[in-house]
């Protein structure tokens, strides 16, 4: 396995980060701005910062083929940034919310994306040519509590949410004019606006931290505040799932987690790493971290001299510097994306955190 | 006089931050009650009869010298949901067999448990009992146990202003040191996840 690529970008958390389709610009969440790195040589330099929200970004998504920019914040709006020639230009969004806007992404069709938002609600957004502006419309039922994360459904239909009163759901945000009518999947067959298609939550009921659909879209992973994943699998329309699969850890919890094909997921969180959990509609487990221990570098202890020794207990009170975690990331990992794949694999995946570092890994 | 009027104007405009808007809401968490969040129980109500059932059943296995399947019979078997009384039976009863298992037998017999099936479930469960227990045993040496006027609980477990333990106090430390290296090697065997689920975990015993 070859070493993850580490950049430090800055001494500022990372709400959210996202590649470009061609891995050349990565745009960062870091407080109210979001700024736009692109690769120089080996390093990340920063290129451009989109000023426009007047509170902390808390999440921001590229589309791979239009290369819009969309970004949320805690000031309750959405802004698209549109690529021109005389760089990124701001559209505001109507999201008609009256909290914070916690959680962006684009639908697999780059025509509508979803908000989530403390305001118990998910605006789902579309561009009306007519009008020439984006609106949104509401999924608001039976959405108790701030919604923390949402995930589309590969056919750009259906949207899984998780939120803070427990439960993991699956909607449908079908916009006549803006989708076609989608095949029916396992999930549901008539779909219109705000179908609630699924909704699931594991026995002890932490709040959920992130959702995600298998490459097929025909299994439902989502991860909770008690250390768990929990996986469903659909059997048919409006019938109980096939399986409902937990796994709780001895980890501390998974605030992030992606698919590798149908028969893995990686998820990420308060212990500073990843790990990998395999398993299929049979059960699943933990299969191990994503980081091997003892890397060069950090692992192996520095040859000390007698000198240095004492001198260190002389000015620290302490032979060893203990301050550093033996993990690549030196606090909490808040958000994984997939970086490279091929096919449904993920060969390669991004990680940010709490401590202003972006990790590219090799799975 | 402006440094007046600026400061006034400040005040002015910062009192809507003042207003409880979730009582304005209808549909806030502030505004229903947030046990309809949840499934409804699934488990049967424990009643105290089940518990004074099991209890004896426990002792049975505890004189027969099987702890392990004692302490198993008190976890498979949690107090969610049963009345005040018998889920401080519960308690109790779990107590007793965490008391009669030596310091030796608990990391192996914890292991074997979280092996099994449901062994997760198990542990977290136990942990929940210990929480109770640390919490029932430091209100104990808070105050005196049987008078009405109950002291507040010390969180931390020891106080300062209550009377010095007594006979009773002695033997609540007792069982304070007894859960404490339980809690050390529960979490040595289920991990630090586990607390986490006790935390979030809304079926309490």
């Amino acid at each position: 396995m070859t070493a993850p690529e580490v950049h430090h970008l800055f001494h500022n958390p990372i709400a959210d980060h996202s590649f470009s389709a061609d891995h050349k610009t990565l745009a960062v969440a870091r407080n109210t701005t979001v700024e736009l790195y692109s690769k120089v040589g080996n390093a990340f330099k920063l290129k451009d910062e989109l000023k426009g929200h007047d509170k902390t970004v808390t999440s921001i998504d590229i589309a791979p083929n239009s290369g819009r920019i969309v970004s949320c914040s805690q000031d309750r709006n959405a802004l698209v940034w549109e690529p021109t020639p005389q760089g990124y230009k701001p559209t505001l969004v109507l999201l008609r919310i009256n909290r914070a806007a916690t959680f962006v992404r684009w639908s697999p069709s780059e025509t509508k994306f979803a908000v989530g938002s403390g305001d118990r609600l998910i605006a789902v957004c579309y561009f009306e040519e007519e009008n020439d502006w984006w609106v949104s419309k509401h999924l608001k039922k039976p959405i108790r509590s701030t919604v923390t994360t949402v995930a589309w459904h590969p056919n750009s239909v259906l949207l899984a949410a998780g939120s803070t009163d427990a439960h993991a759901r699956v909607f449908s945000s079908f916009i006549k004019g803006v989708d076609a009518r989608p095949e029916p999947t396992a999930w549901g067959e008539r779909l219109p606006f705000n179908t609630v298609c699924g909704e699931y939550m594991n026995n002890s009921a932490g709040w959920v931290h992130s959702v995600a659909f298998s490459p097929s879209g025909d299994a439902l992973a989502f991860a909770a505040h008690d250390s768990s994943i929990t996986v469903v699998y659909p059997s048919a329309p409006e019938q109980p799932p096939k399986a409902v699969i937990s796994i709780n850890t001895q980890l501390l919890p998974f605030m992030s987690l992606i698919w590798n094909g149908e028969a893995e997921i990686i998820a990420a969180g308060y212990d500073c790493e990843a790990f990998r959990f395999a398993g299929g509609v049979d059960g699943w487990q933990l299969s191990g971290a994503v980081e091997t221990k003892g890397r060069p570098g950090l692992g192996d202890q520095r040859e000390e001299s007698a000198l240095n020794m004492f001198r260190q207990m002389d000015l620290k009170g302490k032979a060893k510097d203990d301050t550093q975690l033996k993990t690549v990331h030196q606090n909490t990992i808040t958000m994984i994306r997939p970086f490279e794949t091929s096919g449904d694999a993920v060969k390669k995946f991004s990680s940010t955190g709490v401590d202003g570092r972006i990790v590219i890994w090799t799975v | 006089m402006s440094i007046i009027r600026e400061h006034t104007q400040a005040t002015l405009s910062d009192a809507w931050r003042t207003i409880d808007i979730d009582a304005l809401e209808e549909d806030s968490p502030a505004n229903f009650d947030t046990a309809t969040l949840r499934p409804a129980q699934q488990q049967p109500e424990v009643s105290e009869a089940d518990v004074r059932q099991l209890q004896a059943q426990v002792r049975q296995l505890l004189r027969g010298g099987d702890a392990e399947g004692a302490l198993r019979g008190c976890l498979e078997a949690p107090a969610y949901g049963g009345s005040e009384l018998a889920r401080d039976a519960a308690l109790h009863t779990v107590i007793e067999v965490l008391q009669s298992i030596k310091a030796s037998d608990m990391t192996p017999m914890l292991r074997r448990i979280y092996g099994g099936a449901g062994g997760s479930e198990c542990l977290d469960v136990l942990m929940k009992y210990i929480y109770k227990g640390m919490a029932a045993t430091s209100s104990a040496t808070g105050g005196a146990p049987r008078t009405p006027t109950r002291m507040t609980p010390q969180p931390t477990g020891f106080s300062q202003i209550g009377p010095r333990p007594g006979a009773s106090g002695e033997s609540t430390g007792a069982a304070m040191s007894v859960l404490l290296s339980w809690h050390e090697k529960v979490v040595e065997v289920a991990g630090l996840g586990c607390i986490g689920r006790v935390m979030t975990d809304w079926r309490k015993v």
